[in-house]
């Protein structure tokens, strides 16, 4: 038998996509409907997935196969945003759609699953191959992993993996505890820790912005990077989901997983190839070179915040505390502001801040590079005094693209000038669609390309970094809220960044 | 008398007309307009060619590829000798304040001013940018103007398809790839969604195993699709070769069929595939799917090819293959 279809024709082929089934636990709970079905779909209707690929759902409602496809019917016609609904496409893919109900607890519910397993590969020729995707509470990972071992499902004549999504953990502990127990029946090869940050296109582009052009690597360093300013922020509250996030908090939300991969993206060294491991293998170290910081440090860098009540745009906004669900004493961080320090030779002195957080101004997630300021002021006015430093913005939602400011000569007498920005939009310089986080991550995961996907040691290099914070904040008593909905934050992480003489940008 | 024109006239002309249209821009949204430019496509057709259809073909194309595009157009009045105008393709983003533009020149030309024609198209190539060529005229395809414009293109697109004698034309692009002349051929491109969904058959393990067992290919072809289907064959052909199989290839014209039919058999494995109006029709051993396969439209073919920016070796294989078969007794 030939090692590769000799029909391959990469040049103009899409990536070849092996026959799978995808079994989705959790299968008619939102993210299901939002996200993976839509994604799912959308692959089908871009002729990605196989012709025998298939989805198998599993939760606890009591469903035919016919009730599920009538489901995810409704699923893809009202969550896939920019995807034309085609009724041959969606035929054909409603044909590979099963399910089987059951408790997640029940060992029966595996033994279930491993038979229809059987049918569908002998009806599909799916060769074997199975993705599992927990799309379930986090508690209940490990059970559902173990209980697939149980029923031989870990193993089997093609490849089996594992998508699981965060928190991966909500400690350092608690993130070795579950990996181990995921071990016991997937190999760390075989488990893919979903970040969507990662699968976004312009977080991707970062590595193709920083080695695939040779003008910036030379800059991307101490001597002329003079802070980085990762911004995650979100105008919209809790919306319904206060009681799971009272519990979680801004800082293991957000910056304990999706900021930190964006940085370490943003601050690593280029690795020696694009394969999975080497390329996570560069995100790993630099995480790792993150300086865990001492209470004393945490009080000067991390400043917590939570919203109070505001009117925005005529409307009464409640705060944290009124929203359905939550302690009206909760302490918990719906904003997060934290100045991390990398300790390499590269970023040696630069401070990353990194602020997120819920009820601000605008829905915004951008990465600016502040560089050095020119040595010499030699222009006159305000701007030509080096005070409007050169910035490269890396914008990651809501308009995709780059943008570089620099000064620039006025028209007329005199040397009066003024900052411009040159801009590069996704929109813009390429018509095509950019395909949604979980398309891109869904394939990868199909075809066996963890890229993107967060590895055992980066989620506890991520805790290391983060859990000295967390502990912190969790054994102190702040004075919140401290910042009304829809503003940028508290003072105290205005005042953090002015120690160092720098400004947050207003994005 | 024969017109001159200038292509420093033509490149001020360009500059004034962003001038313009900045301002324009900035008095009616106040944003301004973007050039977009990632190539110069130069475009060779006759003046028969359907102008408005080219136009939205163009139109469509130039926000995936943006390009500073030069349109010579063949005429027959011996009294206009060399004309041009210039004006810009714009479209407005959804969602955004801002117009993006792209550059377009029409230059007409009649046969007694073939010969200024590379000194008013080469200054006008954006530089460090590819230059593309496109050339949609059988007829120019055989002329010194159109091979000097060829010389300094990064790439030449044709269509064996329209060519009058399609195994002759195979011959000759083989003899151009030869050349090193890095080719696209929009016949080829028509074919890239049929041989995706085979490359998919044999995706399946199983059947991939039973690839060197195929033992007989058919091709069967209508009217203009003759060089497709060489092609076709010949790349199924050397595709089997490469997994150690030596089949027999039929290529075979019928006017039952509207574009082409395949067929792989041998060894237990009968793989069809056939378009039923918009979509292919792929038959496995009796089990058969359906998949989307829109008819081939210029701004479909163009935009593929136009993604692919460089050499093209299963095209390049597949040429010198075709070539072989249609000339079994060349060297």
């Amino acid at each position: 038998m030939p090692a590769e279809n000799p029909f391959q024709d990469p040049a103009r082929f899409e990536r070849r996509v092996p026959e799978c089934v995808v079994v989705i636990f959790g299968a008619t709970g939102d993210l299901t409907k939002r996200k993976l079905m839509p994604a799912l779909y959308r692959l089908a209707y871009d002729r990605r997935l196989s012709a025998g690929f298939a989805v198998l759902g599993i939760s606890r409602t009591p469903l035919s196969d016919d009730d599920f496809r009538g489901r995810m019917l409704e699923a893809v016609k009202e969550f896939s945003e920019d995807t034309k609904f085609d009724e041959d496409v969606w035929r054909g893919f409603a044909e590979g759609l099963f399910y089987v109900p059951g408790d997640l607890n029940d060992q029966a519910l595996y033994d279930r699953v491993a038979a229809k397993l059987g049918e569908i590969e002998a009806a599909r020729h799916t060769g074997g191959n199975v993705l599992f995707y927990l799309s379930i509470q986090p508690s209940q990972y490990a059970p559902a992993a173990l209980n697939l071992g149980k029923a031989g499902l870990g193993k089997g004549n093609g490849w089996r993996r594992l998508i699981v999504e965060k928190p991966f953990g909500h400690d350092l502990a608690s993130a070795r505890e579950l990996s181990d127990r995921l071990h016991e029946v997937f190999d760390e090869s075989q488990v893919y820790r979903i970040d969507h940050y990662l699968g976004k296109e312009t977080v991707q582009n970062i590595l193709a912005f920083r080695f695939g052009n040779g003008i910036f690597e030379p800059l991307w360093n101490r001597r002329y990077v003079n802070h980085v300013q990762i911004t995650a922020a979100e105008s919209i509250g809790v919306e319904g989901r206060g009681a799971y996030y009272q519990e979680a908090g801004a800082l293991a939300d957000m910056i304990q997983n999706h900021l930190l991969q964006v940085m370490a993206t943003i601050a690593m060294e280029p690795s020696a190839s694009f394969h999975a491991d080497s390329v996570r293998d560069e995100r790993s170290k630099l995480l790792r070179s993150i300086k865990p910081m001492t209470p004393d440090e945490i009080g000067l860098n991390a400043v917590p915040g939570q919203y109070g009540p505001a009117r925005i745009g005529g409307a009464d906004v409640p705060g944290f505390r009124q929203e359905p669900g939550v302690k009206p004493d909760a302490q918990t961080d719906t904003y997060a502001a934290v100045a991390f320090f990398i300790e390499n030779w590269r970023w040696a002195g630069v401070p990353f801040y990194v602020r997120t957080g819920k009820r601000l101004p605008k829905r915004v997630t951008e990465i600016a590079i502040q560089f050095n300021r020119a040595p010499l002021a030699m222009f006159e006015g305000e701007e030509g005094d080096g005070s409007s430093p050169n910035l490269l913005i890396v914008r990651i939602q809501p308009e995709e693209g780059i943008s570089l400011k620099f000064l620039s000569k006025r028209p007329g007498n005199g040397y009066k000038l003024r900052p411009v920005s040159m801009d590069f939009s996704y929109g813009s310089s390429f018509g095509e669609r950019s395909p949604s986080a979980y398309e891109t991550l869904l394939l990868d995961a199909i075809i066996g390309d963890a890229t993107l996907y967060t590895r055992q040691d980066m989620v506890e290099a991520s805790w290391t970094a983060v859990q000295p914070i967390q502990e912190v904040w969790r054994n102190t008593k702040f004075d919140f809220p401290n910042y009304p909905a829809g503003t940028w934050g508290p003072a105290a992480a205005d005042e953090m960044l002015a120690r160092r003489g720098h400004v947050w940008r207003k994005p | 008398m024969a017109a001159a024109i200038s292509p420093d006239r033509i490149l001020k002309e360009l500059a004034d007309l962003w001038v313009t249209m900045g301002k324009q821009g900035q008095a009616e949204a106040g944003a301004g307009v973007l050039r977009a430019c990632s190539m110069t496509l130069v475009v060779l057709s006759e003046e028969s060619d359907d102008a408005t259809a080219w136009g939205e073909t163009i139109a469509a194309l130039m926000p995936e590829h943006p390009a500073r595009t030069v349109h010579v157009r063949l005429c027959e009045d011996r009294e206009r000798g060399l004309t041009e105008r210039v004006y810009a393709e714009c479209w407005m983003p959804f969602g955004q304040r801002r117009q993006i533009c792209c550059e377009q020149v029409e230059i007409s030309v009649n046969q007694d001013a073939l010969g200024d024609l590379p000194s008013v198209v080469l200054p006008l190539a954006v530089a460090d940018l590819p230059v593309i060529l496109w050339c949609r005229t059988p007829r120019l395809l055989g002329m010194p103007e159109a091979r000097t414009i060829a010389a300094m293109a990064r790439k030449v697109i044709v269509d064996s398809g329209t060519m009058p004698d399609p195994r002759d034309a195979l011959r000759r692009m083989d003899a151009a790839r030869a050349r090193g002349v890095v080719l696209g051929d929009l016949a080829w491109t028509r074919m890239t969604r049929w041989r995706d969904m085979l490359a998919q058959v044999f995706e399946n393990r199983e059947r991939l195993a039973q690839l060197d067992s195929v033992k007989r290919v058919g091709v069967t072809y209508g009217t203009t699709y003759e060089t497709s289907a060489r092609l076709m064959a010949a790349w199924i052909g050397d595709s089997l070769a490469e997994a150690g199989g030596a089949p027999e290839i039929a290529i075979v014209r019928s006017e039952a069929v509207p574009t082409i039919a395949i067929e792989l058999s041998g060894g237990g494995l009968e793989v069809q595939l056939a378009r039923r109006e918009e979509t292919l029709l792929v038959t496995v051993n009796e089990t058969s799917h359906h998949t989307s396969l829109p008819y081939p439209t210029d701004y479909l073919v163009m935009r593929e090819e136009l993604g692919v920016a460089g050499r093209d070796p299963v095209l390049e294989r597949t040429l010198s293959s075709a070539a072989r078969l249609a000339y079994p007794t060349d060297k």
